[in-house]
């Protein structure tokens, strides 16, 4: 009973005992407040077995952050303000959902659907790399680190595929810039090479 | 019983908002000459906010030491100028600080301690609650075209009643890092360390009169937005454009000690964004100038 899904379907069959207990004697304050209780502890074992789903899935698949959503505030940025600055403190994850978001510091446009700070919240220091600033009002998702934590701790079937995405999505990186690497080594090569006369 | 309570306690932190951890440790390779400012500001902010609100400062504060080009008079002054803009004035703060001297002149005979009437404008205070029933309520306000109306309030100790009452405004501090006006701080302080730091990697010389541009920002109310509006024409007129490279400002110091001394207060700020637009233009010529010859 140590993790929240056993703990919602104990809830779920409490609640259901309360209320079968309490209709032969009539007690509609507590079918009430009962079924009320129910609606809500079904409602969260829902959002916890779909969260768990999604993630899994996102593993095996585009390692996309999309699942993430329902759990995400909208924000809305109007052209030149600023999300956040480098070496900030990061708090929190975003996700472009519309309008142009541009890194300043490597001058790299941000597309539509892409996650900012999603390493992160794993990353010691947490701080920002760069400065995130709006080109074109847009609209952005965001969710704390601390509401990630708390998925986190209270689910480890959603942690531990948490963390396989986030080790996937860092080794991704690491390879594009592997690749990017190659391509500058090949390219210095060429031009290094001495032409025909 | 202790324990139990102490239980009780913990599980209901978030709630509570109750920050009452250990002192931050000082950062690594601090300097001896700035350890007594970073110790009182740690101290401060101790005491206004909380413990993780004094690991907020000496994080913010790591990211300046051994940073080439700055010297130990300029991070003091960024340590000082920082702690001071953390702990700003809104009605808590007035009513924390109200309640201190009242607390200190306690068993003093003799001193009484006066009334303040604190002037401020509705949305300033409805943006010391917490972001969830603040934004509710400035939306309300500004449908009823009410937002800037000007609201006086009492801080008094002349009555238990008067006392009271401080003490449950200074309780809202539990939840000012939730607030909407927090939002704005934090971000009015990010752009003031980021432009130092732009202005270390761009034109070092001008970082002390960056650092410096902080103490133009000062109280509350009207004094405050004031303030906050200056800086911003100042940074947004001359600092960043001149770090963009927009801007060929060679006296970056120069050009804000010029700016700061025609920023008289006026809402419309029509002398300070005269003498800016001056600045700019007089940059520009001598830009245009240099490059043709």
């Amino acid at each position: 009973m140590r993790t929240m899904i056993p703990l919602r379907v104990f809830g779920i069959i409490t609640n259901v005992v309360l209320i079968v207990s309490a209709l032969p004697s009539r007690n509609y304050l507590v079918i009430i407040v009962q079924s009320l209780v129910l609606v809500l502890n079904s409602y969260r074992l829902h959002q916890m077995l779909q969260l768990v789903r999604d993630v899994k899935k996102s593993v095996s698949s585009d390692l996309s952050m999309d699942w993430l959503k329902p759990f995400m505030t909208e924000r809305k940025y109007g052209a030149g303000e600023v999300l956040f600055y480098k070496d900030e403190k990061a708090e929190d994850m975003l996700y472009i959902v519309s309008g142009r978001f541009k890194l300043v510091e490597s001058g790299m446009e941000l597309p539509v659907g892409a996650i900012v700070g999603e390493l992160g919240m794993l990353s010691p220091l947490k701080l920002r790399t760069q400065t995130l600033e709006c080109v074109e009002p847009g609209v952005i998702l965001s969710v704390s680190y601390r509401k990630v934590e708390e998925l986190y701790v209270q689910n480890p079937a959603f942690g531990f595929y948490f963390l396989r995405l986030s080790s996937a999505r860092l080794f991704e990186n690491i390879a594009k810039l592997e690749q990017r690497l190659a391509q500058q080594s090949a390219t210095a090569a060429m031009s290094a090479s001495p032409t025909p006369a | 019983m202790a324990s139990v309570l102490s239980s009780v306690r913990y599980l209901l932190a978030d709630f509570i908002g109750e920050d009452d951890g250990p002192p931050p440790i000082l950062p690594e390779g601090l300097p001896d000459a700035a350890v007594p400012v970073v110790t009182q500001g740690i101290y401060l902010l101790m005491e206004y906010q909380g413990s993780s609100y004094a690991q907020l400062y000496v994080d913010r504060l790591r990211r300046f030491i051994g940073r080439p080009g700055l010297d130990q008079k300029t991070l003091c002054e960024i340590a000082r100028l920082m702690a001071l803009r953390m702990s700003y004035q809104d009605p808590i703060r007035i009513a924390q600080l109200k309640l201190m001297e009242f607390e200190n002149a306690a068993g003093v005979q003799g001193i009484a301690s006066g009334d303040l009437v604190g002037k401020f404008r509705i949305d300033e205070l409805i943006g010391a609650l917490p972001a969830a029933v603040a934004e509710l309520l400035l939306d309300l306000l500004q449908w009823l075209g009410w937002t800037h109306m000007p609201v006086s309030i009492r801080f008094s100790t002349k009555t238990r009643w008067g006392v009271r009452r401080l003490k449950i405004e200074a309780s809202l501090r539990r939840w000012r890092l939730f607030s909407v006006r927090y939002a704005k701080e934090r971000a009015w302080v990010e752009r003031w360390l980021h432009m130092i730091s732009r202005s270390l990697d761009k034109q070092p010389s001008a970082a002390p009169a960056l650092v410096q541009t902080a103490t133009m920002i000062d109280g509350y109310g009207d004094t405050y937005r004031q303030g906050v509006a200056d800086w911003h024409a100042i940074i947004d007129g001359l600092a960043k454009p001149t770090f963009d490279g927009v801007l060929p400002l060679v006296d970056l110091a120069g050009a804000i000690a010029e700016a700061r001394a025609a920023a008289v207060p006026d809402p419309r700020q029509v002398a300070l964004k005269r003498t800016i637009a001056e600045i700019r233009a007089r940059a520009l010529a001598i830009g245009a100038e240099a490059a043709a010859g």
